[in-house]
């Protein structure tokens, strides 16, 4: 406690004057978005006023809270289309994503075969090569399997990360082998012993990535821009920014579609953040 | 850690490990034929297609070189180059030099840290294509409140995203806002990783605040620093949606980036092979920047 002279007050102060500044800053354009959601036309004609910070806080507050800027948003074009699109899409990408992976981490992990690390560090290798390379021949690819413009063309290429066999197998190999062998004397397949001990086990890991997956594939845009053509295949992302280009809407709705594209996360935020933090951590320190 | 693989000869172990293999590589099929046709095919198909002309439509035609030869003297590339760059160095730096600022103030037991911790990593959650269009109004000339509150201090603000280099600072400010957060938790955790004692034998030995900032937590957050600077390197390298949202007013593209070039080529001009050719020239420049950095890392980072 003998630290705590002026001194200490004096710089806590200015630290929480820096912080506090920086806050403001960074929900600014939150709460921005939200006021000016609820505007009228005329009242989203007006620049701010140049005067009092009374003025301005009763600007950009609006004077009838016009929530029919939501319901405009899905007259205009198929939002609820595109929202169906992308639940069902990522939910998809999660849980295959997930799937696919966990059985590949686990396998370099804990299973003994041939070739096993020549495998696992060409599929790294992988990781360091952009999708821009990629991109041109898979939509070929998606082509000739016609594709094109469907879900599996949404999902399937999408499913198989190096970065979550990469991250579960780190995470798997934190387990004992013992484990395994003991479950193999009892005369347990691999599988049975993936799926009844090792995956109970991952729980922390498999959320993590499954979250960090799920948030990933929510605002994926370049593939889903690429592969996609008619309004019912579009996701938010996609239809949210042709959206902008095509129709010569309001501010008000594209910012009332833009925040509709991001609540959800934010509400799933709020009952995974601890695990959501902590696979964001695991990426870093492992990394 | 646990890849040294020991081989018991009897005869029953040689048969449970004959099916072990086999489980092996049936629960990695999944993964690894996926990984073969949308990376390795899409790979060598990308690399052979980097030498043809391809308008998607009729066979490719080779024609050897010629699109790396045209990369380099095409004025376009040139200008995408320089706009990525513009955004990528500042981007690099100040994010990592703001998290960790960020991190070091919030591991301390000051008031409010778990709001302060939320409200700096939003915007991370953040759909990209909404960021740039509500970052798009925010820095609107006439309505949006950039201008808005200079007007205030008398001052008449830019067309921020109709110039270059205001385009590029707007880009940049909103890359900032969008990632901060990320590398913030990454710090966080990396900060929980330095051992307490070091402080406290410091502290006993007179070291002020600043001193243990400069003296233990830098060297020793180095290695999360360096790991952040190449994923911001790559990151920052192919910024797409965000310029593609925020500058694409009219039909002319105001501030095309290396992978806005690419898409353009590739998707709205159907110069697939040149496409293709300018995605490697991308490659390289990513692989160069992580390799320069990966050796640079000995003069600079500290493994405890």
């Amino acid at each position: 406690m003998n630290n705590r002279t002026w001194r200490w007050y004096l710089s806590r102060f200015l630290l929480h004057g820096l912080l506090m500044t920086l806050a403001v800053i960074f929900m600014f354009p939150f709460v921005w978005s939200l006021l000016t959601s609820l505007k009228t036309m005329p009242e989203l004609l007006r620049p701010m006023p140049s005067g009092s910070v009374g003025e301005v806080v009763r600007y950009l507050i609006p004077k009838h809270w016009r929530w029919e800027n939501y319901q405009q948003v899905f007259d205009t074009v198929p939002f609820g289309r595109f929202y169906l699109n992308t639940i069902f899409v990522t939910i998809a990408r999660t849980i295959g994503g997930v799937l696919i992976a966990s059985l590949a981490g686990f396998a370099f992990a804990q299973l003994r075969f041939k070739g096993r690390d020549v495998i696992f560090f060409i599929l790294l290798a992988g990781l360091m090569v952009p999708d821009q390379v990629l991109i041109v021949p898979r939509y070929i690819l998606m082509r000739e399997f016609k594709w094109l413009d469907t879900y599996q063309g949404l999902i399937v290429p999408l499913l198989f990360s190096a970065f979550g066999a990469f991250l579960l197998r780190q995470f798997f190999l934190g387990i004992p082998r013992d484990f395994f062998e003991a479950a193999q004397i009892e005369g347990a397949s691999p599988f049975r012993i993936y799926r009844d001990i090792y995956l109970p086990l991952a729980g922390p890991a498999l959320s993590a990535f499954g979250f960090l997956t799920f948030l990933w594939s929510w605002n994926e845009f370049l593939w889903a821009l690429t592969i996609t053509n008619s309004t019912d295949m579009r996701v938010l992302s996609v239809g949210i920014a042709l959206f902008q280009g095509q129709y010569n809407t309001n501010t008000a709705v594209m910012l009332a579609a833009a925040n509709l594209a991001t609540i959800p996360l934010l509400i799933l935020f709020l009952f995974f953040q601890k695990q959501l933090v902590e696979g964001i951590a695991l990426t870093g320190v492992k990394g | 850690m646990g890849t040294q693989t020991t081989y018991s000869t009897g005869k029953k172990s040689n048969s449970l490990s004959a099916s072990e293999s086999r489980w092996g590589y049936g629960l990695i099929a999944p993964m690894m034929i996926g990984f073969a046709i949308f990376f390795l095919i899409a790979l060598g198909a990308s690399f052979v297609l980097s030498f043809t002309k391809w308008d998607l439509l009729n066979a490719p035609v080779f024609n050897g070189l010629d699109n790396y030869r045209k990369v380099f003297g095409d004025p376009k590339f040139r200008t995408a180059l320089f706009n990525t760059f513009a955004i990528a160095v500042p981007n690099v730096i100040l994010r990592v030099g703001i998290a960790m600022g960020l991190a070091v103030a919030l591991n301390s037991k000051i008031a409010f840290r778990t709001f302060y911790r939320i409200v700096f990593f939003l915007p991370v959650l953040t759909m990209p294509v909404a960021t740039a269009t509500i970052w798009k109004w925010v820095f609107d000339p006439k309505y949006g409140p950039v201008n808005g509150f200079l007007r205030q201090a008398g001052v008449e603000g830019p067309s921020w995203l109709f110039h270059q280099n205001t385009a590029i600072f707007a880009v940049v400010v909103v890359l900032l806002w969008s990632g901060v957060g990320y590398d913030m938790i990454i710090f966080l955790a990396g900060l929980q990783a330095i051992p307490r004692d070091y402080y406290e034998a410091s502290s006993l030995d007179g070291a002020s605040g600043w001193q243990q900032f400069r003296d233990i937590t830098v060297p020793l957050l180095t290695p999360t620093t360096f790991f952040l600077s190449v994923i911001a390197v790559i990151g920052s390298l192919q910024v797409f949606d965000l310029v593609y949202v925020m500058t694409r007013l009219d039909t002319s593209n105001r501030l095309p980036t290396l992978v806005y070039y690419i898409y353009n080529l590739g998707f709205e001009q159907r110069q697939m092979g040149y496409a293709i050719a300018v995605a490697w020239v991308l490659l390289a420049l990513i692989l160069g920047f992580t390799f320069v950095q990966f050796r640079m890392q000995r003069r600079w980072v500290h493994y405890q």
